[in-house]
């Protein structure tokens, strides 16, 4: 018996769950800001934004900027010029969208690279006049299914979306004014935010109707808001948040699944509305946290287009697939629904920041902070499935 | 004269099929696979052995969008871009003239017809293969 015994490392080992935990959150002014620049105005740029929030995020978790080990940017913004602008040595670092950036914090905390990681994003595409469709396409570079299609008339990230909702409400026999539950549902909660660039202009279902295609099917409220902002958020190694003073808000699990195959010609969205990573996706999360979508207190879906929201709930079990639009309007998602989605008003209503503020809204909920509070928040459930990377990152207080 | 813009070495080849009006597109030479958009390799099997064959031209509707905004020059709104399954197992997305919008459905044949793009060169489109809806 002298062989080497194979030991099989416990899975809490190998296990993300529980390890870390936000603390602190902070974003910028993003209605006085969508303002100014409207009337030509440039505030700041993405760092500035990302500064002003960094700022908040630390005095919301009472630390110090010396405190923090860790920094993750948010796309817009050069991970060694914001250490270098920020004034901040990392031990550990990286440039990251909004969900691997959580999934990234999760990863360094764990492996023990660092405890006090700053995620910090600024985005001045307003100002800047980034161009998301036409041919000066942002994003092309990365995703070919951007720019590829322009010399035959396709462009834009919206018509995309509106290839799926086409096919969808062909295949389903979903109609407008399902779809149209979104819109009015998220300007609804809104309506209760006071940071929401939205939030003094209220939505109804005929006023949704009525607007302009953009791309049909898709109307102009279908499409997110273009505004410059920032947020930012500081996640702890999970004990040392305990001993931090503020109810520390758990990122309980987070898993992620892609779908690739064919995606410059939009096979993955228009054969499977990526409903096979949201099911890989969603049976991961639900073990995790033993629970599943009839118990989680609210989600919140990555919204560029509102028809994120009913591909999500068909793919992650809130309904069944092609039950969506009867499930949006007997069950409710705005205020006083049954589900309460993208409780902050999301891309749509609440302010662009690219699923950062999805984010904090979480926070927010579990704390008991948000614009209007969804009772006894236990748990919130992040969605996004942006360019096929499909992630879900569960939240919880205990 | 502004052609379309190349995104591989790739690409140039098929475009010059396009102008002959027959439209090829690559199959890996090894395992029979099918690819589009142009590419270096076979996403099945990673070979860089590939040949070009001319497209059937023939297919389905799988989605379709109508612009009310214009966003590229050359296709000043309501234009309407539909994608559809080639019988080889390929998506192809292009335009269809706006006026066969009112009889698309998904699953109609569709097929392949050639046309000019205003910056000066040919692109496939797509017409109903079996004619208006009755
Ligand atoms: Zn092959």
């Amino acid at each position: 018996m002298n062989a080497p015994q194979t030991v099989t490392p416990a899975a809490s080992d190998l296990s993300l769950d529980n390890v870390a935990a936000v603390v602190g959150i902070g974003q910028s002014d993003w209605r006085a800001d969508y303002k100014s620049v409207r009337e030509g105005g440039k505030p700041t740029d993405s760092y500035g934004y990302g500064a002003v929030s960094f700022r908040r995020a630390l005095e919301d978790a009472g630390i110090q900027k010396s405190d923090v080990d860790g920094l993750i940017v948010g796309s817009p913004t050069s991970f060694e010029r914001a250490s270098e602008l920020y004034g901040v040595t990392p031990r550990w670092g990286l440039q990251a969208d909004s969900s691997q950036a959580i999934v990234a914090a999760m990863m360094a905390i764990k492996a023990g690279f660092c405890e006090v990681v700053a995620l910090v994003y600024g985005n001045d595409q307003r100002s800047a006049k980034v161009q998301y469709g036409g041919p000066q396409a942002m994003g092309g570079g990365a995703n070919l299914s951007y720019v590829y299609h322009a010399p035959f008339g396709l462009t834009s990230q919206g018509a995309l979306y509106a290839m799926m909702q086409r096919r969808h409400m062909e295949l389903t026999g979903a109609t407008e004014a399902d779809l149209g539950q979104v819109a009015v549902g998220q300007r609804a909660w809104a309506g209760h935010n006071p940071a929401a660039i939205m939030k003094d202009r209220p939505l109804s279902l005929d006023d949704y109707l009525s607007s302009p295609y953009i791309a049909e099917p898709l109307h102009l409220h279908d499409y997110c808001l273009i505004n410059d902002g920032g947020v930012a958020l500081i996640i702890m190694e999970k004990s040392r948040a305990r001993r931090q003073g503020r109810k520390p808000v758990t990122i309980k699990t987070a898993f992620r699944y892609d779908l690739h195959g064919g995606s410059t010609t939009l096979r993955p969205r228009l054969m499977d509305f990526y409903h096979t990573g949201h099911k890989v996706v969603s049976e991961k999360v639900y073990n995790a946290v033993g629970f599943g979508p009839r118990d989680v207190d609210a989600v919140l879906v990555y919204d560029s287009f509102s028809c994120h929201i009913p591909f999500a709930l068909e793919g992650f079990g809130f309904c069944g697939i092609g039950e969506s639009g009867a499930f949006m309007r007997e069950t409710g998602i705005g205020p006083g629904g049954k589900l309460p989605v993208n409780t902050h008003g999301g891309h749509l209503s609440e302010s662009y920041m690219q699923g950062w503020a999805h984010q904090t809204e979480a926070v927010r909920q579990l704390r008991g902070e948000a614009g209007l509070n969804v009772p006894n928040c236990r748990n919130i459930q992040y969605i996004s499935d942006v360019v096929g990377r499909v992630y879900s990152i569960i939240y919880g207080v205990d | 004269m502004a052609g379309p813009r190349l995104y591989s070495p790739f690409d140039k080849t098929m475009w010059e099929s396009v102008a002959e009006g027959k439209m090829k597109i690559q199959r890996c030479e090894e395992c029979g696979t099918y690819r589009y958009p142009p590419g270096a390799c076979c996403p099945n099997c990673l070979s860089t052995e590939m040949q070009w064959e001319e497209i059937s031209g023939t297919g389905k509707v799988l989605s379709w969008i109508t612009y009310h905004k214009q966003y590229l020059p050359a296709y000043p709104a309501p234009t309407t871009v539909v994608a559809a399954m080639l019988d080889e197992g390929e998506i192809l997305i292009t335009n269809i003239d706006h006026a066969e919008t009112k009889d698309l459905a998904v699953d109609r044949p569709i097929r392949v017809i050639y046309g000019d793009h205003p910056d000066g060169y040919r692109i496939p489109r797509f017409t109903l293969a079996d004619g208006p809806a009755s």
